[in-house]
């Protein structure tokens, strides 16, 4: 499984695709079983150059009935700095946050490394 | 301290100016992120994992108390209340959003402070001594010739695209609170023969995937024809640099390469040809000198009841102990802010903790801050009358931790908790180390160790300079840690060699206690930590962290 993650131009925020927009948090994020579908997604965000940066897809195991990023790097972007609780999406709380919390896995992030390939 | 001119200001002005339109640029999609990304990084904008990052620059460490309210009221209005010095002496935000960044920069540049040269191939903000000015061991006040680098360095056409960026420290005192000799160009201020003032001239140090301890290319350098023989050294790097390899750019591969002999007869060659049309004029030294005005110190002040009340009071005493170095004015003494508090976030301070810091600065601390490599502030010249005072006040604030130079004044770069490049966390590994070793008399008793902390190899926290150095790396996709041992930033400079196999991050403070524990087992009176691990050679402490192994 997989999601499409981005940083938002405006301000940076950690960002997943969902149906051609962007939200905040990956529990309400589009999951991908397919490749043919993340990839069409994928090309299409980077056709929003004005509203993202750096579209990529991540891997996803499940976590306590949640998706969560198989490297902790994607899990640290999507819950916020591990030093700071009440910094970034983690300070919500619930149970999406805890399955990410308690998820464990690959420090690379797969996507994160294609991209810089890429450049 | 130096204060801005209208040419400065003026320069400021437009500059923010400029940023504002491109960022407007770029927002409307007018410039793609490949024009964008080298602009904003000129202006210390970053990307990092949550947002948007602003680095900026605090020239060679000094802030008045009106710069610390300013980074208040940053930290405060755009950024989530709080900010992030760094080992070089900077200060960062990290929740920036770009559309403010240009009121941001406006509103820095409202209190003399910008985020120019914080990034990209040119001369970075030079470091100085922490205690310049202060200092008992000072020859003079190293800071006349940090503020003239910056002024010759900033916006320096001929510096702006070096192969890779650029980094001097500046220190006048035979105890080195630089790093100089991992620097770039070291440069330390030293009498001449004939009585004048001089630099010894090191180049070639750094740290990152290659760590060097750089050479000596002269041994005295009179102080007058210090901008000649810059200029001389960046071109010859400018010259042969290497650009085609970012991870063989540094200066210190250069060096390294011809060797330092070699190198220094390329530097002399070109010094030559240069001549003193290089250097810059003494009076404009002077001028700048003037600047630096002397505090104003009493002659003889009284030191009221400071030693009755460290007689007194156990907790001052420990304070005084581990916090409060000696000054060269009879009657004053420089006060170590620890940014170590235990279970926090080495180098962070929050917005009103700037503030305390910033009032008691006003109030007995002659209105002069500096910050530290090593992610800590100091208040250099407060009298012994008043420090009781601002120990109360820094200690109600969370301030007031007595560890300095101890195992939990820990340097910890920002890692993966916030930084794209890192491979794993420092931070959270500062903070067990920490509260592992929370106890003060614990700390005290094992004395001066110096724990440094990366994410990755580009050694943002200086691991490869740490009694104990840690690395994290990525280990088959997991969070690992490489133990360095016997590293020192001090004039005794060294690189840590590597003890052993790296260890799981649950792993690392046990293995750091076990480290202790052989070295208070082995030490003799007297001995540091590095004395003892260069006594007996790191056998000792391999057999600590690794006898599970065996």
């Amino acid at each position: 499984m997989r999601a499409l993650t981005a940083n938002r131009l405006s301000d940076g925020e950690v960002v997943f695709w969902r149906a051609g927009a962007w939200v905040e948090r990956l529990s309400d994020a589009e999951i991908f079983s397919e490749e043919a579908p993340a990839a069409e997604a994928e090309a299409a965000a980077r056709a929003q150059p004005t509203v993202v940066i750096d579209p990529y897809l991540i891997d996803l195991v499940e976590s306590a009935g949640f998706w969560a990023p198989v490297s902790y790097r994607e899990r640290i972007r999507a819950l916020g700095p591990s030093n700071h609780e009440h910094h970034g999406k983690q300070a919500e709380g619930g149970g999406a946050v805890e399955a990410l919390r308690q998820a464990h896995g690959a420090a690379r992030s797969s996507g994160r490394v294609n991209l810089i390939r890429r450049k | 301290m130096y204060r801005y001119d209208a040419v400065d200001r003026a320069v400021l002005a437009d500059r923010t100016a400029e940023f504002r339109d491109q960022v407007r640029r770029r927002l409307a999609g007018e410039l793609t992120e490949d024009q964008f990304k080298p602009l904003r990084l000129m202006n210390g904008l970053y990307l990092q994992l949550h947002a948007y990052m602003l680095r900026v620059a605090v020239p060679y460490g000094s802030l008045s108390p009106v710069q610390m309210r300013g980074l208040a009221d940053i930290a405060r209005r755009f950024d989530r209340g709080y900010g992030h010095f760094t080992t070089r002496t900077n200060i960062q935000f990290n929740w920036i959003r770009l559309a403010e960044a240009p009121d941001i920069l406006d509103a820095l540049a409202a209190v003399d402070l910008h985020a120019i040269q914080t990034s990209g191939n040119c001369i970075r903000n030079v470091t100085a001594d922490p205690y310049a000015g202060a200092a008992a061991d000072e020859l003079e006040d190293p800071r006349v010739w940090c503020e003239a680098i910056r002024q010759w360095s900033s916006l320096h056409p001929e510096f702006s695209f070096l192969p890779r960026k650029f980094k001097i420290a500046v220190t006048a005192s035979p105890h080195d609170r630089t790093a100089a000799r991992v620097h770039d160009i070291g440069l330390l201020l030293r009498r001449g023969r004939d009585g004048g003032t001089g630099f010894e001239v090191i180049v070639g140090g750094g740290m990152g995937r290659t760590p060097h301890v750089g050479p000596t290319i002269r041994s005295y350098l009179p102080a007058e024809r210090l901008f000649s023989y810059l200029e001389a050294i960046l071109r010859v790097y400018n010259r042969h640099g290497r650009r085609d390899n970012i991870y063989k750019a540094r200066i210190k591969i250069l060096v390294s390469a011809l060797g330092a002999e070699a190198f220094a007869r390329e530097v002399e060659a070109e010094w030559e040809k240069i001549g003193t049309e290089g250097d810059v004029p003494a009076a404009e030294i002077e001028r700048i000198r003037a600047a630096f005005t002397n505090p104003d110190f009493l002659a003889d002040p009284s030191t009221g009841d400071f030693e009755a009340r460290r007689a007194a009071e156990p907790a001052f005493a420990r304070f005084v102990r581990n916090n409060l170095k000696a000054h060269v004015r009879p009657g004053y003494g420089i006060v170590d802010i620890s940014l170590k508090g235990i279970g926090e976030t080495p180098g962070d301070i929050s917005a009103d903790q700037m503030d305390v810091v910033a009032d008691l600065a006003e109030r007995f601390g002659q209105g002069d801050i500096r910050a530290t490599h090593e992610q800590n502030l100091v208040l250099p010249h407060v009298r012994l009358e008043h420090v009781h005072e601002v120990w109360k006040a820094l200690d109600a604030a969370g301030l007031a931790t007595p560890n300095i130079n101890l195992i939990s004044d820990i340097i910890a770069c920002p890692g993966l908790d916030y930084c794209a490049l890192a491979n794993a966390r420092a931070i959270c590994v500062a903070q067990d180390i920490a509260r592992r070793f929370e106890a003060p008399e614990k700390a005290e008793a094992i004395g001066e160790l110096k724990i440094k902390i990366s994410g990755c190899i580009n050694a943002c926290g200086h691991h490869h300079v740490g009694h104990i150095g840690i690395l994290g790396v990525d280990k088959k996709g997991e969070e690992f840690y490489q133990l360095t041992l016997g590293g020192s930033g001090a004039e005794d400079a060294a690189v840590g060699k590597i003890l052993g196999p790296a260890l799981p991050i649950d792993r690392v403070t046990d293995a750091v206690d076990a480290i202790v524990g052989a070295y208070l087992r082995e030490r003799r009176d007297g001995e540091r930590f590095l004395d003892t691990l260069r006594r007996t050679g790191d056998a000792p402490f391999k057999e600590a962290v690794y006898a599970d192994a065996h």
